[in-house]
């Protein structure tokens, strides 16, 4: 494939994509929501993930509390290492590690999915049987991973702070009232509401993308794997783009 | 029925029969390659039409344009006398719901069990029925293809044949006028397709819906074609009953035969 | 159906948990911001805050009292700074307390610390604008650290040529060994600390007027109310005290100088003690004293001659005659 020709699909696939998000907005607001399958997939989406969210969110504080300790020590201000840490997390590290987690866990699976039902015509049962599977399948989805991301990026948070009380406590001492008070004496909005929106973008996304590579997965296994794969690889660069351009617009809106 | 709605198109009368399905000139293409030439059909009530060709000759294209799930470069399509292409979405649900069609994979969703598999369909039509009727349906179309114990298992418990079974059923369930099949006996063994081939007639006369069906199983179409069309190279080929194609010399419709 | 409803369960469970934290999560920080509870305005002017923010804490004696609301420019150039203060605070700062610009730690962030004063003033009301202390920031902490420094440079290559100079100097030792020199400079010492002690309590005295205006006292007080004044007075006072701490260290430092000198002088030990036993100088100072001597002697000897020569002989003779004279004049006087 020569280099035009990498630019054309390139182009191709930002267009597609960019026409099943306006076709994911335009079904949105259609009525005859799918309430009860809203509710399956947050259950699916958020509440399953949160287990291995929450493992990786408590590893992720305690590591960097214990990797930046050595660090502040140099500088003699080991004291601030609860706050410190508490920013890094409750700023960048929770949503963004919680989004490229949520995008290898919820995005291969919801292309995975969508992509078999493709490859073995389920969607296309669907549509005959008169559900309109783009609001079943997708929108349901979508809404799902964006509203339930945010929440799990909020919980990340609380076990990783967690976590980084116990990196705190395994060398030396620091009483949790002392420690929550270190933390949030630095925390502004500016730090949370940034980011709190962020995840829904975020979560946003990882459905949409995951969706649209199931939906439109190729026949045959290969692929379905293809879908999934694609899927996690896109959805986290995506996640990335849009965490690049939200630190532009909170710098330019001051609240850094 | 069709006499209930006025606005529908004129029937399609031929030999004093009703045409249910009309196609004309129908051209399909991907890309370069071109599936469907120039094709026409009628399907009558209460007629098993089957088409036969072979693999890659393009015999699903033409019947997921039937139902609207592919759109064709060029032709005409009727079904109940309303013109497929000219449908809004709400429409052609419409037509959708007299329609039944029988997946070649079956199309079972993975994540059900066979009574949501089944309850999936009335969910949109059948709005106002009550949990029992609707457990009723259910069983009744169970009852049909004899597989009222499976009514809790996951889909991916069942053997092929009970799939094939089980996705019968739930095109039925909806009582369409018109069922099509995309190769319903494919990927099955002699005997379980012996089975399924029965069924469908026995289903067919059962609630005196029409058939197209779509299959190069020579066992399949002897036992369920009243007509067998032939697609070749995007058109019909020939067209004629089973025991008059089977002694023509034509070339191309003997290697079905032989 | 049974396992729907667990579904539904957990789903809120996970669903409530999440937002109770950020519930959490906004009420904390907003706690710290002030932005809920009760409050109330307090204002302070500064010719300059030193990079001060909104959101900056505001502490009273060191206790978080509240934060940072808006910083504003004054028509004439000055800011002023709207604390919002909490309303539990309220009645323990009172309109004498002074707003001084800080920093928390040395690099922390910058704050405003509120001092109380110990006179009795009445409790602070919303809007109030209290007093402001100049405030002290690392760069003017350094600038004025970076003089002194120089001055020191100074005065020690000052004091390093005199005290070169003295050991240089061979008539000063000889001073030295007058024993009641290093009395009289003690005695001089002396004399200086006790204008130094005289500074010093008029440098009191003056600090003494300055509370009193300060707090109010009397018509002068209430003229001197402006701040800015009280704090140049009271700067010119710290001055004058600096002043007369330093004449102090410095007439220590002599006395101490003077007092080894005078041990060494008298122990027999020491540079300057060796430089005055140098036999040389004692066989020169001798000599010349000899020298001197001689001078005399021949001096004399040359008077005598003059005496026997003839020519003058009359000359002496009439001296001597009235000398004779006048001398039983007198004692005719005298009978």
């Amino acid at each position: 494939m020569n280099f035009s020709e990498t630019w054309r699909e390139y182009f191709k696939e930002v267009g597609a994509i960019s026409q099943f998000t306006l076709r994911f907005f335009q079904q949105s607001f259609k009525p005859r929501n799918e309430w009860g399958e809203f509710i399956r997939q947050c259950y699916i989406i958020g509440y399953q993930s949160l287990p291995l969210i929450g493992l990786t969110g408590f590893i992720m504080g305690l590591v960097l509390t214990m990797q930046l300790r050595p660090s502040l020590i140099e500088y003699g201000v080991e004291s601030q290492l609860p706050a410190m840490v508490g920013i890094a997390i409750v700023r960048e590290i929770g949503p963004v590690i919680t989004a490229l987690i949520f995008a290898g866990k919820i995005g291969s699976s919801i292309g995975a999915e969508l992509g078999s039902m493709r490859v073995t015509e389920q969607i296309d049962a669907m549509e005959v049987s008169g559900t309109n599977p783009f609001k079943y399948l997708v929108v349901t989805r979508v809404l799902a991973a964006m509203v339930m991301l945010p929440i799990l990026i909020l919980l990340s948070d609380a076990i990783s702070l967690y976590g980084s009380f116990i990196g705190v406590n395994i060398r030396g001492f620091t009483s949790f009232s002392l420690f929550w008070n270190l933390v949030f004496d630095r925390l502004e909005f500016g730090d949370v509401l940034p980011a709190f929106i962020k995840s829904f973008f975020f979560g946003f996304a990882v459905g949409i993308i995951g969706c649209y590579k199931g939906y439109f997965s190729s026949k045959g296994t290969e692929g379905v794997g293809r879908s999934a794969n694609t899927a996690v690889v896109v959805g986290s660069i995506v996640v990335f783009f849009i965490d690049l351009i939200a630190v532009q617009i909170t710098d330019i809106l001051g609240l850094n | 029925m069709l006499d209930a709605s006025p606005d529908i198109a004129p029937v399609v009368k031929k030999n004093n029969r009703i045409s249910v399905i009309t196609i004309e000139h129908l051209k399909k293409s991907f890309g370069t390659n071109i599936v469907l030439t120039d094709f026409n059909l009628n399907l009558f009530q209460g007629e098993n039409v089957v088409v036969l060709g072979r693999s890659g000759s393009g015999k699903s294209v033409l019947i997921k344009c039937i139902i609207g799930l592919l759109d064709p470069d060029q032709g005409q399509i009727t079904v109940l006398g309303k013109s497929i292409l000219d449908l809004n979405d709400d429409e052609l649900d419409q037509v959708r719901v007299k329609v039944g069609f029988l997946f070649q994979s079956n199309a079972l969703y993975d994540s059900m069990t066979v009574r949501q598999n089944l309850e999936f369909p009335l969910r949109r039509h059948w709005m106002k029925v009550s949990q029992q009727e609707v457990d009723n349906m259910v069983m009744e179309a169970l009852e049909n293809v004899g597989l009222e114990y499976t009514v809790d298992m996951m889909p991916i418990e069942l053997s092929g044949g009970m799939r094939k079974r089980i996705a019968l059923a739930r095109t039925l369930i909806l009582k369409p006028e018109i069922i099509l099949y995309d190769e319903p006996t494919t990927g099955l063994d002699a005997i379980t397709s012996k089975e399924i081939s029965e069924l469908m007639v026995k289903l067919q006369r059962k609630y005196n819906t029409s058939s197209l069906i779509i299959s190069h199983d020579m066992k399949c179409v002897q036992l369920t074609a009243d007509r067998v069309v032939v697609l070749i190279d995007g058109k019909c080929w020939a067209e004629g009953s089973f025991e008059v194609l089977r002694h023509s010399e034509d070339k191309m419709i003997r290697q079905f035969f032989d | 159906m049974a396992k729907k409803v667990v579904n539904h369960i957990k789903l809120g469970v996970f669903v409530s948990a999440g937002l109770c934290f950020l519930i959490l999560l906004l009420y904390m920080i907003g706690k710290n911001e002030n932005l809920f509870g009760s409050t109330f305005l307090l204002k302070a002017r500064f010719e300059d805050v030193h990079g001060l923010v909104p959101g900056n804490s505001v502490r009273f004696s060191g206790i978080d009292a509240g934060t940072v609301k808006a910083i504003t420019i004054l028509d004439d150039g000055s800011l002023e700074v709207t604390m919002l203060i909490r309303k539990k605070m309220k009645r323990y700062i009172r309109k004498n307390a002074q707003a001084n610009l800080g920093t928390d730690g040395l690099m922390g962030n910058k704050l405003i610390n509120i001092s109380p004063v110990k006179f009795a003033a009445q409790v602070v009301n919303e809007g109030d604008v209290i007093a402001s202390g100049k405030s002290i920031d690392t760069e003017t902490m350094m600038a004025v650290l970076d003089k002194t420094n120089q001055d020191v440079a100074t005065i020690a290559s000052g004091l390093k040529t005199t005290v070169q100079r003295i050991n240089s100097s061979a008539a000063f030792w000889a001073i030295l060994n007058d024993k009641t020199l290093p009395y009289n400079l003690r005695r001089s010492l002396n004399n200086a600390r006790r204008t130094t002690d005289g500074t010093n309590n008029l440098v009191k005295e003056l600090q003494l007027l300055i509370t009193d205006v300060k707090s109010g006292k009397g018509s002068l007080g209430r003229l001197l109310r402006d701040s800015s004044f009280t704090i140049k007075l009271e700067e010119a006072v710290e001055k004058i005290k600096n002043i007369g701490n330093q004449a102090d260290t410095l007439s220590g430092h002599i006395n101490a100088l003077v007092v080894s000198i005078d041990k060494d002088v008298n122990s027999g030990k020491g540079t300057a003690n060796a430089l005055l036993k140098d036999e040389g100088l004692v066989l020169k100072m001798n000599s010349s004293l000899n020298n001197i001597e001689k001078g005399t002697a021949s001096f004399n000897q040359i008077m005598d001659a003059l005496k026997q020569n003839f020519l003058l002989k009359g000359y002496f003779k009439k001296l001597e005659r009235k000398k004779s004279s006048q001398l039983p004049s007198t004692s005719y006087k005298s009978d």
